[in-house]
């Protein structure tokens, strides 16, 4: 027999240990244990194991287990307070360049209408983007050369 | 779910510690057995456990009550298991000589009935046969047969698909089979090669 048609037949077995077979299969199954030693040595094997786990007992944790962990539970109220504290934090530091921003334009809009003074102002931002974007750039490499050389890290 | 856990659990999201210390005593059980299932270490079963209810209280607002609060519970603590095995591998495989365990994970010195209880024989064939499987099959067996989940059920827990389910449970059950026949060979062997030296 090829181990394809064995193969049909543990798929069968499978369905037997999860009483999912209906007469048919049932009898296809039986009728082809009687005669096939191989298989009938897997079954024995199968059934033995399924009747093991299905007789181990469920664990309990040692007495007071759930004192103990209700002493580690963080205090939820104080979390809330926390994270919103946080998100304000988030939200005024991404208002206050804005509100900054504004008052600079107000204050100073006319001296950056001067043509000078506007060239100016725009080579110095496309320098601070040039900066930014290689301190960047190192900050990546560096990170992924990390991963790289620590493997774990991707599980 | 029961009205009363219900109860409790809307407690709990309101920060009512006490409520969620009914649901863990509600829940410690099937959390406590699936961490030690897999873990096979008592010290380290009873941290998972803990963790896993800790995890729990603090994700309470994304619990979803249309499904099952136990299956949401061993979501979090297998996927807490899985975490913590591959933790051991990549210490064992980062280091030439395994760590010593930590005191406070160490479960010899701190046995409970639950440790004296796998001193029978049966448990103990039980967890080596476990512990022969990779995590994926492990943990899918004991969903099947500790909590009697369906497929479907395991697969939510284990954030997969219904075939491949069935697949490890079909890879799983007859690694354990074969692995339950090779030992049962073995003594027969023995013989017949020791039959064999004489014979010379």
């Amino acid at each position: 027999m090829s181990d394809m048609e064995h193969e049909t037949y543990y798929l069968l077995m499978m369905g037997a240990l999860d009483d999912d077979l209906d007469a048919e299969q049932a009898e296809r199954l039986q009728t082809h244990l009687r005669l096939c030693p191989p298989c009938q040595r897997e079954w024995h094997a199968l059934t033995a194991i399924d009747r093991l786990l299905r007789e181990a007992p469920m664990l309990m944790p040692a007495a007071g287990f759930a004192q103990r962990a209700l002493t580690r539970l963080p205090d939820r109220r104080h979390r809330a307070w926390l994270l919103a504290g946080m998100y304000l934090v988030l939200l005024l530091s991404g208002a206050l360049p804005v509100l900054a921003g504004t008052w600079l334009v107000t204050q100073y809009g006319v001296l950056v209408q001067e043509p000078g003074v506007l060239g100016t102002l725009l080579r110095a931002l496309a320098h601070t983007a040039e900066v930014i974007g290689t301190v960047v750039a190192a900050l990546l490499t560096s990170a992924g050369r990390f991963v790289l050389e620590n493997p774990p890290i991707l599980g | 779910m029961s009205n009363e856990e219900q109860i409790w659990l809307e407690q709990a999201r309101k920060g009512d510690k006490a409520a969620f210390g009914h649901l863990i005593e509600a829940y410690q059980g099937p959390v406590y057995n699936l961490a030690y299932r897999m873990l096979d270490n008592a010290g380290e079963a009873e941290e998972a456990a803990q963790e896993a209810f800790i995890r729990a209280y603090t994700r309470l607002h994304t619990y979803d009550p249309a499904h099952k609060f136990s299956t949401w519970m061993l979501s979090i603590t297998s996927n807490y298991c899985i975490d913590v095995i591959r933790k051991r591998r990549a210490i064992l495989l980062s280091l030439d000589e395994p760590l010593p365990p930590h005191p406070a994970l160490h479960s010899d010195n701190n046995k409970g009935p639950e440790a004296e209880m796998i001193q029978t024989e049966q448990q103990a064939m039980v967890q080596a046969m476990l512990q022969e499987l990779p995590e994926e099959y492990r943990q899918t067996v004991i969903l099947r047969y500790w909590y009697d989940l369906s497929y479907e059920e395991i697969a939510e827990v284990m954030n997969t698909t219904v075939s491949a389910i069935k697949s490890r449970l079909f890879r799983a059950r007859r690694q354990l089979a074969e692995s339950r026949l090779n030992r049962e060979a073995q003594p027969v062997a023995q013989t017949i090669a020791q039959s064999v030296v004489l014979a010379v």
